[in-house]
């Protein structure tokens, strides 16, 4: 199982939930990738790739037949491709090692141009997934048939956890402008990273925290696309199309 | 005395930033301390004393921790560990290691990774003793484990998309 890696030019997408009819991810990823190899850029999926909580069987084996014919690939063009586990795909770590050469890790620890990055799904920090993990999935999996009429029911998932935690927070005497997320960020950038780039939220964001370390987010391939790029300790997030 | 103590950032389960100047020790071989540190900026050089002088045992940069050894088991340092040039470290004792394994469970992960390697490395290192005849009384099982002190398992660096 790779953590440690290092890796000069890297893109990162999250929460592209393939297996999700609504997800936009299989239709543009095909180009995506082809982007990757031309750049001779390593791929890192970080979390949520594919959707095995909610979607039915035979969508998701449909989806992602294409998906992994890319991934393959970009393999076979000398490219790595490293996998990190999220909690729609959290039964991909029974493949921990290597799953058809797509190295599937928990998270990861990368070194680029000197710069030290962690890239990790960020579940762990969810107050709602941390506090009641069984109740979590059962939500999660009971949302499934919602997605027919309302794909975004994730984003509309994070909106409601920022609001609820800002009402802690207000209730509290603060200011009501924490993210358990940035929270989450700060605390591994004390131990000597430089950037954190998580995915989760369905939220793409950029944000340069009080300690000086960076916070970023990939957003999610539902519905448009947005990535990381890391070139040589560079690190940038990115719309895909722009 | 006993306010100070009690008072201490320590006594709370807080982490500490600390700057080590050239060549200034962090922590002595033998000494008696609750402390881990993780290397927020700069290098740190692991070493030990021998009966042919200094042993290296690695050299540390941003990112690596040491000193766990001292606050899982509360026993005196194993090696002594010195800034190469500025450094600045993380400094936990049990309390935050508790804190920090609670809100960042990763860490976690990356501590009895290393730990685990250790144990497989010195496996090896004892099958392949039996294997080639050698010692294998409990001395030579002792210096394999004095050999494979705090920070070793560092010397291997990452390579370009290892797989």
């Amino acid at each position: 199982m790779i953590i440690d890696t290092v890796q000069e030019r890297l893109l990162v997408i999250s929460d592209l939930h393939v297996g999700n009819p609504y997800s936009a991810a299989t239709r543009s990823l095909g180009e995506f990738f082809e982007f990757a190899e031309s750049g001779r850029y390593n791929v890192c999926i970080n979390g949520d790739g594919f959707e095995i909580l909610q979607a039915r069987f035979a969508s998701l084996a449909t989806e992602s037949a294409g998906v992994l014919r890319a991934i393959r690939r970009l393999i076979d063009r000398g490219l790595t491709v490293l996998y990190v586990v999220g909690n729609h795909d959290i039964a991909l770590e029974n493949f921990l090692t290597a799953w058809s050469g797509i190295n599937i890790t928990p998270f990861l620890n990368v070194t680029s141009g000197g710069a030290r990055i962690r890239i990790e799904h960020g579940h762990l920090y969810d107050p709602s997934f941390v506090q009641n993990p069984r109740l979590y999935e059962w939500l999660t999996r009971a949302a499934g048939p919602f997605l027919h009429f309302y794909p975004d029911v994730y984003r509309l998932w994070t909106h409601y956890e920022n609001a609820r935690q800002r009402g802690r927070q207000l209730l509290r005497g603060g200011k009501g402008d924490h993210s358990v997320y940035h929270a989450a960020a700060e605390m591994l950038l004390r131990r000597g990273f430089d950037a954190v780039v998580f995915g989760h939220t369905h939220q793409s964001e950029d944000v340069a925290l009080a300690s000086g370390g960076r916070y970023l987010n990939c957003g999610t391939w539902v519905r448009g696309g947005s990535f990381v790029e890391i070139d040589h300790g560079q690190v940038a997030l990115r719309r895909w199309g722009d | 005395m006993f306010k100070k103590l009690i008072t201490s950032p320590e006594a709370h389960g807080t982490e500490l930033s600390r700057t080590y100047a050239d060549a200034e020790l962090i922590c002595r071989e033998g000494e008696s301390s609750a402390e881990m540190f993780v290397i927020r900026r700069g290098s740190v050089r692991v070493f030990k004393a021998s009966s042919r002088g200094e042993l290296e045992l690695a050299v540390l940069s941003k990112g690596d921790f040491f000193g766990e050894m001292s606050v899982l088991e509360g026993l005196p340092r194993d090696a002594s560990a010195q800034a190469l040039g500025e450094a600045e470290v993380l400094v936990m004792t049990a309390g935050a290691l508790l804190v920090r394994l609670r809100r960042d469970p990763t860490f976690a992960f990356e501590l009895l990774r290393r730990l685990s390697g250790r144990v497989r490395s010195l496996n090896a290192r004892l099958v392949h003793a039996i294997g080639n005849g050698g010692d294998t009384s409990a001395t030579s099982y002792t210096e394999a484990l004095l050999y494979q002190s705090e920070g070793a398992s560092s010397k291997a660096k990452p390579r370009e998309g290892a797989a």
